[in-house]
């Protein structure tokens, strides 16, 4: 055996050093390489997110380097230095977990590169990196308004309910706060009688949703934090002989956010009366932008927000260009 | 090294020329390291920084956490059963240990021996774990597969829930400096991780190879009946086995909340099947009686080989699984033949 | 079918050897329809040959057989059962995890017509004619894992009517069976026999053979020894017929080391179903044998005292000290070792190295610190117990145990538990399966030991070798202690028929 491990020992350098004999690098040379690192694909939202992302990243002659962690922290911490030790320029991330995100900013801090996290901000502490994300609480708020004033131009009192998303997720409360924001300012036309929590997750949303349906039969008024449930809630509507469209004597009072190409759909065909975009096309150019500023030295703040804004059936047409949603829809149904 | 059961090695009868080494050289249990080797000048042309320092300190600190759960792996598979529930010993010893410690509303928040304490508290629930899988296989004589299936869908279960009671969100952050100095800080330009999990790779070696415990855990997974007629106590030796894997698991437990700075209901919840097929890969049966420390270290190296290219060359993830599918299989083949060559001779 | 006075089956001068060893010279024998032949020997006496051949599992050199009027010889057990020879073996041949119903047709399925559906309700009208016949009151569907040893057995047997079976060979049928369901097996015999079927019957329990049998054929080394109607035999002539020599001189001398200290002793031990009220001791020096057929609980006996079985009362000293609960951590560590039957399965870990076995129940003599192996140590002390053993081979550290001869392994073994130094070595068939000079080995070894002052419990199915090495035999039959024999010579006779359940206590003093 003792000879064994010399023989090995002598194969293993000899074969090392025929490997450095031809380092000569491959790769194409000259251009930036910038990580996306993403948590999971899990419905249309990310699913474009990425995809607008990654056009743009190539439109400006950026090589990516793209690795998604399926909700495993410690896999995406080691991807953050799989993309530090390839040197690459800049990262944008989607963090799975906003603790355990901070450690792999630090290290992308020693490395000096540039982390920008996509539409979810990390938790607070010393290390430094740019967060995007969409102002959940004035785009919901705003598009819940526009709903409320529909309510009031009823003339009747309506009865509402909440979907809400996953507590430990900061823009599923900013969200839940936006809504209750509006809301409380028509307080003689909506009671709100249902928050049904969802965890992000459909069915929870989907049982929750028949329950307080059951409970209260005369909800008239519904707001979804995330339109990725807009099957569920389409579903359990129907159920209950309440999904009809504006106009209709039984139509609910249906505010959406996220602005899925779903949304979109339902906006046109009137089901839905508003809607909370965030707007991804903008999310993405300030995140590059925010990477290239920091490249060059330049200060960016630690927060960059999306003002994103309220579709609603009023002005459906002159904003939809400006809906992620609409854009997707469209290749999907051409002409 | 003529540890138990011994590696027939040829030894004899190969001519002393390039082929005839490189042919032992296969043949050897260093089998799995060759095809590490060759993996990477494979890969060099594609992600030439593969063969950077940066990227090897990487490996190597991925590997740690990974290698120790596959060291506590490999005493149970050589006992002839297997430990579903490491990955749910991990989740629970992360969120409870940093419930102990966590600067935010833990038990012993602030205090001195919080860190200390914390690292007590997190064996006690890998080991704890670990007496609950033994005495189910030893007393109520159930297959260690269910028995480690129940407790690990318990215990994922129970760290989430956990959670819930300690942290407004996810998972439990603010952990104290000196503790996740653990995962940064270096000895001497040796991690701390790297210190302390190749220091239980070799009490494991040794305690497996050189005492008679080890040779009680071969026994009993060679043949039981064999084991007990002999006067080895059977069922002790089996809850050894499972003790050490709870407790491997709980180290791990360490290095990933240290690392993350957050005790997370999620840690470790995706490398089961990496672990065990480490193992398998290094050389140690499914079916008990056949195992080395050695043999995983290889294991577990030629694994994070592959996913470490795979990150580098930023495949997607389905790419990854393809990919690390293939040559996985395409290795387990290898090492098949490989026997077959070996009682062939 | 044929006619009574010409016997349906006929064996004729058959012959056959292994490796040039004959085992079968010569033997003929025959059995009529509607009769049943006993078939009666020592093991090794060439029952099994004999049956073997009939079965077409192999095939005489010489001689020929006849079924029938027909020449018969099958080329391999398809033949066999095709012609109508059916074997009902001690170990069954049924799949417990299927039905009663489903194990007679498990390789005849009838089908519906064309499709590969098997026609379930054919099975179960021809099923439940069959049990009838054997008197079996069970539901078709029955799971066979549910049924008594019996009951099972009756289920074999239905499967051989429902082949329609014209010899039916029983091959130690009795040894599991309690004693009401041997009367109501000899019951079903006697009706197969109306039915005009010839049975040949195989057992040790002589007194079985009498009462089933009208004719009886004695083998003993291969050679026919002798063939009357039961009714010119007694059973004491059965049994001189069977063992018809002396003991050969392939068990050594051993100088006696005469009665020594009563060091081990057993009293009361019971277990239901196993063992009732055993009683006996054994001095230092002394080598005591324990004879009884299979099934007697001579082996379970052993297990019992070594801590692998479970019993509910009893009292076991050993060295004055009381073995209260003994597992076998306890039971080595009062002085106990055991070579257990099974060498594969329980004796050896046949993977492992010979130095690996040899230290395994020894571990801690070859440990320092720590537990931690002195390996040089375990090399030496294997290599000494090589050449002690005087083993095929010195590479003690890489040889693996099973490519050893069964005699080197059953060393190895040995050798494993004489580094203990036991006060008391059971040992249960030592010489099973290994070849003689190996035995002769053994012998030499055990007689080592004795004079060394170990004491010697001695389990074995050949009663030679009991007789050739005892000091003292015991006879045990299902669970009782039948018999104690002192002297030398043995009453060779008398041990069998007490082993035999014959129920002659004679404890000669």
């Amino acid at each position: 055996m003792a000879l064994n491990r010399r023989d090995f020992t002598v194969g293993a350098l000899t074969g090392l050093a025929a490997l450095s004999g031809m380092t000569v690098a491959v790769r194409a040379q000259g251009s930036k390489t910038i990580a996306v690192l993403f948590d999971g694909l899990y419905s249309e939202f990310w699913v474009a997110g990425i995809q607008i992302i990654r056009e743009d990243l190539k439109k400006r002659g950026f090589e990516i380097m793209e690795a998604i962690s399926d909700q495993d922290d410690n896999k995406q911490f080691e991807q953050v230095r799989a993309a530090i030790a390839r040197k690459v320029d800049g990262i944008i991330i989607v963090q799975t977990d906003s603790n355990a995100v901070i450690p792999a900013i630090r290290a992308a801090n020693e490395a000096d590169i540039p982390m920008v996290h996509f539409n979810r901000p990390p938790a607070p502490s010393d290390a430094f990196s740019v967060a995007i994300q969409a102002d959940n609480q004035k785009i919901s708020r705003d598009a819940v308004t526009y709903s409320c004033e529909v309510a009031k131009a009823s003339g009747k009192k309506h009865k509402a309910a909440i979907l809400i998303g996953d507590l430990g997720d900061p823009n599923a409360i900013q969200r839940r706060d936006g809504f209750q924001e509006a809301v409380d300012q028509y307080p003689d036309v909506i009671e709100v009688v249902a928050k049904i929590p969802t965890e992000w997750n459909a069915d929870t949303a989907f049982a929750g949703l028949t329950n307080a349906l059951q409970a209260n039969p005369d909800i008239s008024f519904l707001f979804t934090s995330s339109d990725f449930l807009i099957p569920q809630i389409q579903q359990a509507l129907k159920t209950a002989d309440k999904w009809h469209p504006v106009g209709n004597e039984n139509h609910v009072i249906f505010t959406g956010f996220d602005g899925f190409p779903d949304a979109y759909a339902l906006m046109k065909d009137g089901y839905m009366d508003a809607c909370g975009v965030q707007n991804l096309f903008y999310e993405t150019e300030l995140a590059i932008q925010a990477i290239l500023d920091l490249q060059e030295g330049k200060k960016v703040d630690k927060l960059l927000l999306d003002p994103g804004f309220a579709i609603t059936q009023q002005n459906i047409e002159e904003k939809k260009e400006e809906m992620w949603g609409y854009v997707l829809w469209k290749e999907k149904n051409p002409g | 090294m003529t540890a138990v059961p011994p590696a027939h090695i040829a030894q004899s009868a190969i001519p002393r020329s390039g082929m005839g080494r490189l042919l032992k050289l296969v043949l050897s249990e260093y089998f799995i390291l060759v095809l590490c080797l060759l993996y990477v000048a494979g890969i060099y042309p594609f992600v030439p920084e593969i063969l950077t320092w940066g990227v090897w300190s990487n490996i190597l600190g991925d590997m740690m956490p990974l290698l120790v759960v596959a060291i506590g792996q490999t005493f149970v598979l050589i006992v002839a059963g297997i430990d579903l529930s490491i990955t749910a010993i991990i989740s629970m010893a992360a969120v409870v240990g940093a419930s102990v410690m966590t600067g935010t509303g833990g038990y012993l928040s602030g205090s001195a021996a919080a860190v200390p304490i914390a690292i007590l508290v997190m064996l006690l629930v890998g080991v704890g774990i670990g007496f609950i899988n033994g005495m189910s296989i030893v007393w109520l004589n159930m297959p260690s597969f269910i028995v480690t299936l129940a407790t690990r869908m318990f215990f994922a279960g129970a760290a989430i829930w956990f959670v819930t009671f300690h942290s407004t969100s996810s998972s439990i952050a603010d952990l104290p400096r000196s503790f996740s100095n653990f995962s940064t800080g270096s000895f001497s330009g040796i991690p701390y991780t790297v210190l302390v999990v190749g220091m239980i790779a070799v009490v494991a070696h040794v305690f497996l190879s050189r005492t008679r415990y080890g040779r009680w855990i071969y026994a009993v997974g060679a043949n039981p009946k064999a084991a007990r007629v002999s006067g080895i106590p059977v069922e002790r030796t089996i809850m050894m086995a499972f003790l050490i894997s709870g407790a491997c698991a709980s180290v791990a437990a360490m290095i990933y909340a240290a690392r993350m700075q957050t005790g997370s209901p999620i840690a470790g919840e995706n490398i089961l099947l990496d672990v065990i097929g480490a193992v398998v890969i290094g050389g140690t049966s499914l079916f008990g009686g056949k195992g080395k420390i050695i043999w995983t270290v290889f294991g577990v190296l030629f694994l994070v080989i592959l996913d470490t290219s795979m990150k580098l060359l930023g495949a997607s993830l389905f790419a990854i699984y393809i990919i690390k599918g293939s040559v996985i299989l395409l290795a387990a083949m290898m090492d098949t033949l490989r026997n077959r060559i070996l009682a062939e001779r | 079918m044929t006619g009574a006075s010409t016997p349906f089956l006929r064996v004729e001068g058959v012959r056959k050897s292994f490796f040039g060893v004959t085992v079968l010279h010569d033997v003929s024998f025959a059995v009529e329809a509607g009769k049943a032949l006993g078939l009666v020997g020592e093991n090794g006496s060439g029952k099994s040959t004999s049956m073997n051949i009939l079965g077409g599992v192999i095939q005489p050199e010489a001689g020929s057989m006849f079924l029938g009027g027909e020449a018969y010889a099958p080329a391999d057990p398809k033949q066999a059962a095709a012609a109508g020879v059916a074997f009902i073996h001690q170990e069954l041949n049924l799949f417990h995890n299927l039905t009663v119903e489903e194990n007679l047709f498990v390789d005849a399925f009838p089908r519906r017509g064309v499709l590969p559906l098997i026609d379930r309700r054919a099975i179960r009208a021809s099923t439940e004619e069959v049990l009838a016949e054997v008197d079996l009151q069970v539901k078709p569907s029955t799971l066979v894992a549910k049924l008594s040893q019996g009951e099972r057995q009756l289920v074999e047997i239905a499967k051989a009517v429902s082949r329609n079976a014209r010899l039916i060979i029983f091959d130690e049928p009795t040894t599991s069976l309690t004693r009401p369901e041997v009367e109501r097996l000899f019951a079903i015999i006697e009706r197969l026999k109306q039915r005009g079927i010839a049975i040949i019957y195989i057992s040790h329990a002589l007194e079985d053979v009498i009462s089933v049998c009208e004719t009886i054929t004695v083998l003993r080394d291969g050679h026919l020894a002798g063939t009357a109607p039961k009714d010119d035999l007694t059973l004491q002539q059965i049994i001189a017929m069977m063992v018809g020599r002396s003991i050969d001189t392939i068990y050594p001398q051993r100088l006696r080391s005469g009665g020594g200290d009563r060091i081990f002793s057993v009293s009361g031990l019971s277990q239901p179903g196993v063992a009732e009220n055993v009683s006996f001791d054994i001095r230092q020096g002394e080598i005591v044998g324990l004879s009884g057929l299979m099934g007697s609980g001579r082996s379970e006996l052993a297990r019992m005292i070594f801590g692998l079985d479970p019993f509910r009362r009893g009292v076991i000293t050993i060295n004055g000290k009381p073995l209260n609960d003994p597992t076998p951590r306890s039971a080595m560590d009062a002085g106990i070792a055991f070579l257990t039957e099974d060498r594969r399965g329980e004796g050896l870990l046949m993977d492992f190295t010979v130095s690996e076995n040899t230290v395994l129940a020894s571990l801690r003599s070859v440990a320092g610190a720590l537990g931690i192996l002195d390996k040089r140590a375990i090399s030496r002390v294997s290599l000494d117990m090589a050449s002690a053993m005087r083993l095929s081979t010195d590479r003690v550290d890489d040889t693996q145990v099973k490519h050893l001869s069964g005699g080197n392994q059953q060393k190895v073994v040995i050798g494993k538990w004489l580094r203990r130094q036991p006060v008391l070595f059971i040992l249960d068939e030592p010489t099973r399966g290994i070849d003689v000079g190996a035995k002769q080995e053994v012998y030499r070894i055990i007689n080592g030991l004795v004079e060394r002052g170990s004491a010697v419990l001695l389990i074995s199915s050949e009663i030679e070798e009991l007789m050739g090495l005892s000091d003292r035999i015991l006879a045990l039959s299902r669970g009782e202690m039948v018999g104690s024999f002192d002297s030398k010579p043995f009453d060779r006779e008398a041990i069998m028929a007490a082993a035999a359940g014959v129920g002659k206590l004679e404890a000669a003093e």
